[in-house]
């Protein structure tokens, strides 16, 4: 049985308005916020509940067809991206929160429900969902699950794998696991580590327990302007030198300043080379003291305009340059390619450095934004996919990028996942020992390969092969259908 | 075949294989051959013997840790990691660290504390770094730094076919792939021997003050964790003490900038109430497990706003066994140790776990025995109900099909 | 849950279904005409500024009712692509399109400023020329356009519908539900139409009382015109107030937004047309609009009739004049003095005022301005309250579902008296209170102020002095 034959399976189960069949509404399906990558899936499923994505994924086991789990469909490396022949589970509709549990902090949702509407539930009790990536305001919890989102928050606070102490999973054989609760510790295999940044190919999450962060006495933010990312660099450096762990250090640079400045009229100080925000939080006295401190290292190192938000207003127009960033870039460009890649942090103003003469060499703008504080760079590779070689232009300078930050002893994604975008740049990351390790656990929790196939991992591993010695050739290598590494 | 195992052993680590002594036991367990590799080249190798001759392997460091979980039913090697005890790499200005399985953690602390930082565990328990990670070792400390599972960003080990697999990185931010480290993490050597580790480092704090009150009301205590664990403190810690002769201490640990600590402390006092008193010194029992020799140690978990029902079932058991709990241990975060005493046998152990594994529910947590006298542990079901046991035994059987690295030593007789 | 205004059922013809009647094809869409053609689809250009970012998801009232792709405003910029690259215009399509409400709540979220708003006017022309819509839905959409842009229409139905509303009949009908369960369309309609009260008349000219600032013309309106006439009549005597001579010609007719708005392009034109030939003739310094979506459609004359070589030019000097009647008073300053009012009010935002207008701080400003008033925040306040023009009468259940959650915030703000700039959320404000079995008194912005300037007391808007309201059921009114 194909996918289009599940539809007639599932319909009865789920309802009509659950079943989408028609071409025209599956299009709207066929990328997230990664556009470069477009698959029609075959058949897309709305679940209202566990006991229907139990279904689906048992449909799907049973008929050995794909399946791809997605929520609000923004993430950046197409881990939602469907499969030609296969189910896209949408999440989206599984949005309640269960409970909000401040006594132990902690609050249980389904995975549906989006992430800043997390933190508006719980604020009333004085806390909040720590984990902040800039698309808070529409991204999944079940999402960011799936790509153990960070956030600019994340330096200080962690990131989703932090916050996560229990899940409800269905997994790819369709049994509906708990994994975890709302107590720490739980003896046994950490499941949840595994999960937790699996980009959907371990099951899907039904429910989340996160855990709840009180929400701070004290924040204080600032704004500084420098003539150049140099300075700005410095003065981060300085700052983390002097023990200071502050909640969010976000830098960009003037390109990126220019768009936010075209899209949201953040009001950036005109003719900075880069710009520094600096968020404090924590108890009030410590924050004090540390701010001080922050403001005399941005002086010292060049800064040329600060500014300090005077109340929650300011403070949130600081950010809405910096959050509204990647999509802005819309403005000043036709296209663009975001990559995601980290380095240590010291090496930020060396590297970006060598962004920008590999920028110089290409012909390619490189505008960039980043999290300073951990050094993941977000590079946004400008270019006019109408203009004859420029994507492919743009495609290679984003190669070069990712080869940067492996050469310096980084990482080819910080936060957005390795998706279907960056599969072919785990081998330089990692050998292929690692990748084969990597795809035991895999192995492990989806054996027929039918959970978001074909995601993070190039060249998929056959599971049934025994880790270790052979004795002999393997039958299968044998019959010329695969190869063994 | 024992001579040409310890050659193969000798070869692997260029003469640092010897045979077994009564010393090496493992939980009593007795074993073959003790192999000593110096890297992780020589640990693949030795693994690549233990392959080839069906070898059970179990990894030690400093052994205070070798005790732990439930026995396990074969131990023909043991796997000691000490030689591998370099700081490979410490990125300051990055506030990383690299360091091998084998070295010890005060050893680390002490060669860190140069630039002013700290790897933020404190156990009791101080061993290696790879017993660290393979035991999900905790302390104080972790209220604020979390467990050493958010910690770790980075892990190099070797499968039981003696491969080589690397997860993670050096940097803190990092998604690719899976987090292998993280499975790793807690499995007490049943997937993998850890060679190498980097962990995300935490500024030395410029100003500490511990702050301590004594509680006399039963009741007292959850109510008091509550209000900590929702001020504005933020404590690095949150420690009870409340030995079984009654009268509990709970002592709050802050840590920051001089003029931020000085402020907090004042309002700790205020939360705190009568009797609470600051220092600079931490009380005699912090850190320390609430056991003497002979005594059994227990790790419990509990919800945060379940400690009350904790205390009550503990008592409860107690009472009707007549064995007397200490238990101390971080209940800001929900996971504290108990050491019970007088234990007569096995089946007053039994006894006792049984009655209040059967009360966890209304704590909502776990009770895992650690550690006992003797052959107390032989019959006990040491880890206690897990969820997710299938996929756990899925993942074992994927890294170790042929079940040799510590067999049965784990949950569900993993 | 999704669409129930869709499927079939029960319900009578007259549902307002819209959309496909038949079964979701499982074959590919046979090869057929593109669903646009020349005469201005909508443009290209305009639908690849969106990056999918999906920032807008969260704003979109249909998103929030239906969680699914097609029914946000990414997924209709998706459909109008496929469109584009010369997909046929299916029933599917047009469901999608007829279900947006044009708040464009979207335009306001979207940090790649993706103008939807001119995506979906170009694309809702398009469908109303080359789409034949079932039988039922013409005829009803027929019988909308034929009664309310014609103001002495609705005045032929004062009489029948104050009847209707003073013999008991209408409070009968909501009590017991009958007209729901025969047409949710025919319910709406029935709990969506004001209490009428007195006739007032605006006279032709209005002079400025004190010294002459300036003279203005004033939209009358349709629904305002007859059904809210006590609107006009404060908007004129503020205006007065402030200083202006206040030009109402009563021979005006319809602006055409809810034309321009529905897609029905020439018929739009033709209203704009003869409301700038009148206001021409008036010969007036800026033109005040006391209705959201009339404001809104008027600003954008000069797009409607960009390809008109006699208008065109007019149609662009005349909406540069064309002013919200809070725009207009905020930015000439207040010169009357304002009484003190002592009342808590909560502020809704009209979509076509907010979003389409971007008005937002000025009706704040004026309202503040007025001495013992005290203005709350509604939750949510971006999301439409659900009337959307015609909305929810083609789309009585998606309607009253967000006429509920609106409802449901308004009534927790616990304000005396909910204060708003347009016709149309006030009548679907209220009957969503009402029907919640909640009560709060309603006010349009320039009735609030006209109480201040003249000295009234808060029992004239209707709320009641207390400070909370009861949330006593409708019963209790004899």
């Amino acid at each position: 049985m194909d996918a289009r034959g599940l539809a007639d399976q599932l319909r009865p189960l789920l309802g009509d308005d659950a079943i989408i069949t028609d071409h025209q509404r599956l299009r709207t399906y066929e990328c997230d916020g990664l556009t470069h990558h477009k698959v029609t899936p075959a058949l897309v499923v709305l679940a209202e509940t566990t006991a229907h994505v139990a279904a689906v994924v048992r449909a799907c086991a049973a008929a050995g067809v794909p399946f791809v789990a997605r929520g609000s469909g923004t993430g950046l490396s197409g881990g939602a991206l469907p499969h030609a022949d296969g189910v896209l589970i949408v999440m989206s509709r599984m949005r309640e929160i269960l409970e909000i549990d401040r006594a132990n902090q902690r609050a249980v949702v389904e995975p549906g429900v989006i992430n800043l509407q997390l933190t508006r539930a719980a604020q009333p009790q004085g806390y909040y969902y720590a984990p902040d990536p800039s698309s808070q305001q529409i991204c999944s919890i079940g999402g960011n699950v799936a790509e153990n989102s960070g956030g600019a928050h994340c330096l200080k606070y962690g990131f989703t794998t932090n916050h996560v102490t229990g899940l409800e999973l269905v997994t790819p054989a369709g049994e509906v696991v708990q994994i975890g609760g709302k107590a720490v510790d739980a003896p046994g295999y950490d499941l949840l580590g595994a999960i937790v940044g699996s980009e959907g190919t371990l099951g899907i999450a039904t429910k989340v327990t996160v855990r709840l962060t009180r929400t701070p006495e004290a924040v204080r933010t600032l704004l500084s302007a420098f003539p150049h990312t140099d300075q700005a660099g410095a003065a981060v450096s300085a700052i983390i030198g002097a023990g200071v762990i502050p909640a969010a250090i976000e830098m960009m640079d003037a390109l990126a300043i220019e768009a936010a400045e075209a899209a949201v009229h953040c009001g950036y100080p005109g003719g900075a080379g880069a710009v520094l925000i600096v968020e404090l939080d924590g108890p009030a006295a410590e924050v004090a003291h540390q701010f001080d401190e922050v403001e005399g290292f941005c002086r010292d190192n060049g800064a040329f305009e600060i500014r300090i938000a005077a109340d929650d207003v300011e403070r949130a127009l600081f950010w809405k340059g910096r959050k509204s960033a990647f999509a802005a870039v819309g403005r000043i460009s036709p296209d663009y390619i975001v990559q995601d890649g980290v380095i240590p942090r010291t090496a930020l103003p060396e590297v970006l450095r060598r962004i920008a003469a590999i920028s110089d060499e290409a012909g390619v703008r490189v505008a960039n934004v980043f999290h300073a504080g951990d050094g993941n760079l977000h590079p946004l590779v400008l270019f006019d996919a109408a203009v004859p070689g420029e994507s492919h232009r743009a495609e290679q300078v984003s190669g070069a990028i990712v080869d940067l930050c492996i050469e310096y002893g980084g990482s080819i994604t910080g936060e957005h996942g390795v998706g279907s975008d960056k599969a072919k740049y785990m081998p330089r990351m990692f050998s292929d020992d690692d990748l084969d390790t990597m795809q035991l656990v895999r192995c492990a929790f989806d054996p027929s390969s039918i959970s978001n196939p074909g995601k993070i991992f190039p060249t998929p591993r056959l599971c049934g092969e025994v880790p270790g010695r052979h004795k002999g050739a393997h039958p299968l290598a044998d019959a010329g259908l695969a190869e063994v590494f | 075949m024992g001579d040409v195992i310890m050659e193969e052993l000798g070869a692997a680590t260029k003469g640092h294989a010897v045979g077994a002594t009564e010393a090496d036991a493992v939980d009593s367990m007795p074993t073959h051959w003790v192999a000593q590799p110096d890297s992780t080249e020589q640990t693949a190798a030795v693994m690549r013997v233990a392959a080839n001759h069906d070898l059970a392997v179990v990894v030690r460091g400093s052994g205070t840790k070798l005790t732990w979980g439930a026995r396990p039913h074969r131990v023909d090697l043991v796997l000691d990691t000490t030689r591998m005890n370099a700081v490979v790499e410490h990125a300051a200005g990055d506030l990383i660290v690299v360091v091998g399985a084998g070295q010890r953690l005060d050893d680390l602390q002490a060669a860190l504390s140069g630039p002013g930082q700290w790897l933020g565990v404190d156990p009791a328990r101080r061993g290696t770094i790879g017993g660290l990670v393979a035991t999900a070792a905790t302390g104080p400390t972790r209220h604020l730094h979390g467990p050493v599972r958010d910690l770790l960003i980075g892990v190099t080990f070797v499968r039981a076919d003696g491969v080589v697999a690397r997860s993670g990185g050096k940097v803190v931010k990092n998604v690719a792939g899976y987090d292998v480290g993280k499975l790793l993490t807690g499995s007490f050597g049943t997937l993998g021997v850890i060679t190498q580790a980097a962990f995300r480092l935490h500024p030395l704090p410029q100003a500490r003050r511990w702050v301590s009150v004594p509680i006399t009301h039963p009741d007292g205590i959850p109510t008091l964790v509550q209000q900590v664990v929702h001020s504005q403190l933020v404590p690095t810690a949150v420690e009870l003490d409340r030995p079984a002769t009654g009268g509990a201490t709970l002592c709050l640990l802050l840590e920051g900038f001089p003029p931020g600590v000085e402020s907090r402390t004042a309002e700790a006092l205020d939360l705190m109430g009568t009797g609470a008193t600051a220092g600079d010194d931490a009380p005699g029992w912090w850190g320390a497990e609430p056991v003497a020799d002979g005594e059994v140690l227990l790790k419990l978990t509990h919800e945060i706003a379940g400690l009350a029902h904790l205390l009550t079932a503990l008592d409860d058991v107690c009472a009707a066994t007549g064995l007397p709990a200490h238990v101390r241990g971080s209940v800001g975060v929900g996971a504290v140790t108990v050491g019970l005493a007088g234990v007569a046998d096995a089946q007053a152990l039994a006894r006792w776990v049984t009655s209040l594994r059967e009360r966890a529910s209304s704590f909502g947590g776990t009770v895992v025995v650690l550690e006992t006298p003797g052959d107390f542990k032989a019959d006990l079901d040491v880890w206690g109900p897990v969820g997710g046991l299938p996929l756990m035994r899925a993942v074992k059987r994927q890294f170790d099909p042929e079940n040799r690295l510590a067999p049965g030593r784990f949950v569900g007789g993993i | 849950m999704a669409h129930p205004d869709r499927a079939g059922g029960p319900a009578s013809a007259m549902t307002g279904t819209l959309g496909t009647d038949a079964p979701l094809s499982l074959a590919p869409v046979p090869p057929g005409e593109p669903a646009f053609d020349d005469h201005r689809p909508p443009a290209a250009a305009l639908v690849a500024d969106c990056v999918h970012c999906g920032f807008c998801l969260p704003t979109c009232p249909t998103y929030a009712l239906w969680g699914e792709e097609m029914d946000s405003p990414r997924g209709r910029i998706y459909l109008m692509g496929e469109g584009l690259e010369g997909e046929p215009m299916t029933p599917a399509m047009v469901e999608h399109f007829d279900a947006c409400l044009g708040c464009m709540a979207c335009v306001t979220a979207c940090p790649s400023g993706v103008r939807y708003d001119k995506l979906i006017e170009a694309t809702r022309a398009q469908v109303e020329r080359r789409f034949e819509r079932p039988k039922a839905d013409r005829a009803l959409r027929a019988a909308i356009f034929a009664l309310f842009p014609h103001p002495r229409r609705l005045r032929l139905m004062r009489g029948p519908l104050r009847l209707h509303q003073s013999s008991g009949l209408s409070r009968r009908l909501r009590k017991s539900g009958v007209l729901q369960r025969i047409s949710p369309t025919l319910a709406a309609m029935e709990a969506l139409a004001p209490t009428l009260g007195r006739a007032e008349h605006v006279p032709e000219r209005t002079p400025a009382q004190g010294q002459r600032r300036g003279t203005v013309g004033m939209l009358l309106g349709c629904v305002q015109r007859e059904f809210f006439p006590g609107v006009n009549a404060a908007t004129a005597r503020v205006l007065a107030a402030e200083g202006f001579d206040v030009i109402a010609p009563a021979a005006q007719g319809c602006c055409g937004a809810l034309s321009a708005h529905n897609g029905r392009e020439t018929e739009a034109q033709g209203f704009a047309r003869a409301l700038i030939d009148e206001f021409d003739r008036a010969r007036v310094d800026a033109v005040v609009v006391n209705s959201a979506g009339c404001g809104s459609a008027m600003k954008e004359y000069a797009e409607l009739l960009a390809e008109d070589p006699a208008y065109a030019e007019r149609a662009q000097r005349f909406a540069e004049g064309v002013r919200d009647i809070s725009e207009f008073l905020h930015e000439r300053g207040a010169v009357a003095p304002r009484h003190p009012l002592p009342v808590t009010i909560a502020y809704h935002d009209a979509c076509h005022l907010g979003h389409a207008q971007g008005v937002r701080t000025q009706p704040r400003e004026l309202l503040c301005g007025i001495p013992g008033l005290q203005l709350r925040e509604i939750a949510d306040a971006d999301l439409c309250c659900g009337s959307a023009g015609i909305y929810n009468i083609l789309n009585p259940v998606a309607a009253r579902e967000l006429g509920d959650r609106k409802a449901a915030n308004v009534l927790q703000v616990k304000a005396q008296l909910l204060v708003t700039a347009n016709p149309g959320c006030l009548m679907q404000v209220a009957s969503s209170v009402e029907r919640s079995g909640g009560r709060v008194a309603l006010a349009h912005t320039v009735e609030v102020i006209d109480a201040s300037i003249r000295g009234l007391s808060v029992e004239t808007l209707g709320a009641s002095p207390t400070s909370i309201p009861q949330t006593a059921s409708n019963d209790s009114a004899k």
